[in-house]
């Protein structure tokens, strides 16, 4: 009785803001993240009708475009998004505009004012300007001060500055990048973007923890042994050789998206849905968060790096041999951590933490992993009974599965596991929204819930301190332990678990 | 009593004076108090019942224009003793015959303007004008002004004013003077929501200014005439004024709990074999009744066929695409303690019927308490696979409906309401041809 039509009942049920007029300002506009996230975003919130007409986009780079070019470009690039809907994006493209500006450049940065003045103008925008630096990480600093020596921030209830991760290299970075960065705006204008927190999944860690009065009681030391969050990834370096080489696992996936599930899922209920509420929570389980052994972190924290694998049809090539990488790096591909809470609600629950490119399978996952039963009464069918566990997926297959114990059919009394599932396809059957569709309507409603706040990034960043210490100054303490292509990491990830008798999930 | 929204009573000045005072009143706030960058609110507040129950002594004053506790708990016990309906509307002509008022008794208070609930106030309107009619319909206008600052919890630092005008009078002098006065205080640059807080079948004529004049309604349908309703609507929609209803508000999570039953794909096919439908509601105003079956109809793609009456029952005939009947049913019931909302739903039965087996098919059922959805499933229901729901009944104050939809819309007509309302135009015109 499979159905593969939309739900008709459902068609224009669901009421989302209308984002207010609006000119959006996009520092990069030439680089890959605009037209393959950004402008499909963007073009999703307007066949959703949630762009008013009172709308532009201006694109920004140093190439020297023009409007038209800028919109023919993004005509190349996104056609097979828009082959559907060709109508809808000739009335989307008339929202594109370009001004090729350096944002170094104080001159152009102020011919950059005067052109949305007019654009203002021509739009009527209302003066409301969300720029969204999608440039590299080492310009957010200059790039908000040339805006605001150019006046484009000060009105703060008019705009807001996005700014794409990595927010700084360390702690010291990011603490000084946020004091540049507050300097020119206030925290109120400044939108730290972390596309995990736009996706459906982790948004709805929030509800099934708070809207729901099963889970909260047991939600803590006394019912969890333990937490693990994965996020791993099929492919490997790509392209992106020359920002990897520089990152790695740790700056990359770690401490941010990584780090964000860990304060979604741990922090405490805030008082309101209210956006400060939120992200006080957050920040406040972030400071209390430690690495398992701080004095001697390389005992709580596994590297590796892909080296060869795959098939004779399919062979994959390792790391070191990838296009832009050095030969000898010794940048992470893997990254597997363990790190403990310290609060009334987490003392003494482990929470193990991973993430690594060419693993088997593209997936985010947590899985909180219950304490055992205090007598066992039955024999299982399998060796021991197993534990109940919670897994939430957070991609692909949306959804939740709960792993509890049930009588095994037969004269006997032996338990065996059996799995209860929700899935987002199963029970809604439409597809989520892309998290920058999400994260990027919020930035220009003006609601701030979903983006990081400064003391949230610094304490992320502080938590990791003694890694990244000791991979910048004794990295043979932390070594890069090599994995083969497509396997779940270097067998010393399955140890760090192993002493604590635990084991990776196998999704 | 919600909370007074001005700290000191309003000034009773000339209406001519009114823009000159309350432009020197920014000026005098300064530049960075130059109130609020938001809407205009005016609210139609005649509160005809609570001034009569204050005038008849059957309450005490003052008169504030909100619906308490007092004035509903007045009204129901007057229809209690004089034996009419228990859903009696409290705007119907049936009710105000029962209270004799006492002209003569001029001693209450009338304190109309100077409360909204919290709800509408945090909205920050930039001006609250309030046309508060008196009895003598020739009474001269009387006209208040102050200025008010809400106090924001989550910003306590950062005062947001706005100002708030009481038009007084009776209803012919509103109508000759007080209009001209709102256009005079319209601040052009700003939406201005017009709240029709009263019987739509109240004062016509003023009502019929405020559609010509570009103002975005707000009127509550479960008040009023079923036939003025429809009027109202349809020529909004044929004049393109924007139109939201409240009545079709309070729609919303029956229209989301339907929704929810089809949203896993499994169930998406017993759309196609829907057969009937039952509607329960509370009295004997079928609107609400007649939106929810129209926005059903429409969505699923079903063409009106007829309408006729079973005992008290209307009885409402669509085609599916596949050219089989669909009928559905518009059941009044008495209730014990009907909303102070007239005609809403309280309960919802589906049936689809992919086979002859009874087992085989499928009862929905949403009801507004588990006891309703018990009473729909009589009648063998029961046999078939049963879907329930029960849709928590939120019925809110008017004053916390429009404040959602003050924060909600920008204004235009909702389309899904746009094509409802053309379906129940259609089906009513045919009812009353019956």
């Amino acid at each position: 009785m499979q159905s593969s039509i939309s739900n008709p009942l459902r068609i224009g049920l669901r009421q989302e803001r209308v984002i207010p007029p609006q000119c959006l300002v996009i520092f990069g506009a030439s680089g890959d993240l605009t037209h393959r996230k950004l402008i499909p975003a963007l073009f999703e919130l307007f066949l959703q009708r949630r762009i008013p007409s009172e709308f532009a986009i201006v694109g920004c780079a140093r190439r020297p475009w023009s409007d038209e070019e800028f919109k023919e470009k993004m005509s190349i690039k996104l056609a097979s998004k828009i082959s559907n809907n060709e109508k809808e994006w000739s009335k989307f493209k008339k929202y594109l505009f370009y001004e090729p500006v350096d944002l170094q450049e104080e001159l152009q940065v102020e011919r950059l004012a005067k052109r949305l003045i007019k654009i203002d103008k021509l739009q009527a925008t209302h003066g409301n300007k969300t720029f969204y630096l999608s440039v590299s990480p080492n310009f957010y600093g200059s790039g908000c001060k040339a805006l605001k020596k150019a006046g484009l921030l000060e009105d703060p209830l008019k705009s807001r500055v996005v700014i794409e991760k990595p927010f700084g290299r360390d702690y010291s970075s990011a603490r000084k990048l946020n004091r540049i960065v507050q300097s020119c705006a206030d925290e109120s204008q400044i939108y730290r973007i972390d596309h995990y927190l736009g996706k459906e999944t982790v948004q709805n860690i929030l509800v099934l923890r708070f809207a729901n009065t099963i889970f909260e009681p047991i939600w803590n030391r006394n019912y969890i042994s333990n937490i693990q969050i994965t996020s791993s990834e099929t492919v490997g370096v790509e392209d992106r050789a020359g920002y990897y080489e520089t990152s790695g696992a740790l700056r990359d996936m770690l401490q941010n998206h990584l780090t964000q599930m860990l304060a979604v899922i741990s922090m405490e209920p805030p008082g309101r849905f209210d956006p400060e509420a939120i992200r006080n929570e957050k920040a406040k389980v972030l400071q209390a968060t430690k690495l398992a052994d701080e004095q001697e972190p390389w005992r709580c924290c596994i590297r590796g790096q892909y080296q060869e694998g795959g098939n004779d049809s399919n062979p994959l090539r390792g790391y070191r041999k990838e296009p832009g990488v050095n030969p000898n790096s010794t940048t992470e591909t893997y990254i597997a951590t363990k790190v403990f809470i310290d609060n009334w609600r987490w003392q003494g629950v482990p929470f193990y933490l991973r993430t690594g490119k060419r693993l088997p399978k593209r997936l985010g996952e947590i899985v909180l992993t219950f304490k055992d039963v205090p007598v066992h009464l039955f024999e299982s069918t399998i060796i021991n009974p197993s534990p109940n566990q919670l897994i939430i997926r957070i991609q692909p297959d949306e959804g939740a599965t709960f792993k509890f114990e049930v009588k095994s059919p037969g004269s006997g009394m032996k338990s065996r596991p059996v799995e209860m599932e929700f899935s987002y396809d199963e029970s809604f059957g439409e597809p989520s929204d892309e998290g920058y569709v999400r994260l990027l309507a919020d930035s220009m409603l003006g609601d701030p819930t979903l983006f990081t706040r400064s003391d949230e990034v610094e304490a992320a960043w502080k938590l990791y301190t003694p890694l990244i210490d000791l991979m910048e100054n004794a990295p043979w303490k932390l070594p890069i332990h090599k994995y083969e292509s497509k396997t779940w990491g270097p067998s010393e990830s399955d140890q760090l678990l192993a002493k604590d008798n635990i084991f990776w999930r196998r999704p | 009593m919600k909370p007074q929204l001005t700290l000191q009573t309003p000034l009773e000045i000339p209406s001519e004076e009114i823009s000159n005072y309350l432009n020197k009143l920014w000026i005098s706030e300064g530049e960075d108090n130059a109130g609020a960058n938001t809407f205009s609110l005016i609210v139609w507040q005649p509160s005809w019942l609570e001034q009569r129950l204050v005038k008849s002594n059957l309450i005490n004053g003052p008169i504030t224009g909100h619906l308490s506790e007092e004035v509903i708990n007045a009204a129901k016990s007057l229809i209690l003793k004089n034996g009419l309906p228990l859903a009696t509307s409290l705007y119907s002509k049936d009710l105000f015959d029962l209270i004799q008022v006492n002209a003569i008794d001029n001693s209450s208070e009338d304190l109309r303007g100077q409360f909204f609930e919290a709800s509408i106030s945090t909205l920050n309107p930039r001006r609250l004008i309030t046309l508060a009619p008196t009895f003598f319909d020739n009474s001269d206008i009387k006209t208040f002004v102050s200025a008010y600052c809400p106090l924001n919890e989550e910003n306590k630092d950062q005062t947001i004013c706005g100002d708030l005008v009481v038009l007084r009078g009776g209803s012919n002098s509103i109508l000759k003077k007080g209009l001209e006065i709102v256009e005079e205080l319209s601040i052009h640059d700003l939406p201005a929501w017009l709240w029709w807080n009263s019987s739509l079948d109240d004062s016509p004529k003023i009502f019929d200014y405020f559609t010509r004049n570009g103002k975005r309604l707000i009127i509550d349908t479960a008040n009023g005439s079923t036939k003025r309703c429809i009027d109202i609507l349809c020529n909004a929609l044929e004049y393109k004024k924007s139109i939201n209803d409240l009545n079709w508000l309070r729609l919303k999570s029956w229209r989301e709990s339907l929704a929810m039953i089809f949203d896993p794909p499994s169930r998406r096919t017993l759309l196609d074999h829907i057969s009937q439908i039952d509607v329960d509601i509370e009295g004997d105003h079928i609107i609400q009744a007649l939106f929810l079956i129209s926005w059903i109809s429409v969505k699923l793609g079903w063409i009106f066929l007829e309408t006729s009456y079973k005992s008290d029952s209307l009885i409402i005939k669509f085609k599916r695409n596949n050219g089989e009947q669909v009928s559905t049913a518009i059941n009044p019931l008495p209730v014990g303690n009907p909303s102070i909302h007239s005609g809403q739903v309280i309960g919802l039965r589906l049936i689809s019927k992919i086979s002859k087996d009874p087992k085989r098919n499928t009862c929905i059922i949403l009801g507004s308490e588990s006891v309703e959805c018990m009473r729909l499933e009589a009648g063998g229901m029961a046999d078939m696979h049963l879907i329930e729901e029960v849709v928590p009944s939120s019925f809110l104050s008017s004053e916390a409906d429009v404040s959602k939809l003050l924060a909600s819309s920008r204004g235009s007509t909702s389309p899904l309401f746009e094509e409802a309302i053309k379906t129940a135009s259609l089906i009513f015109k045919n009812i009353n041809n019956i």
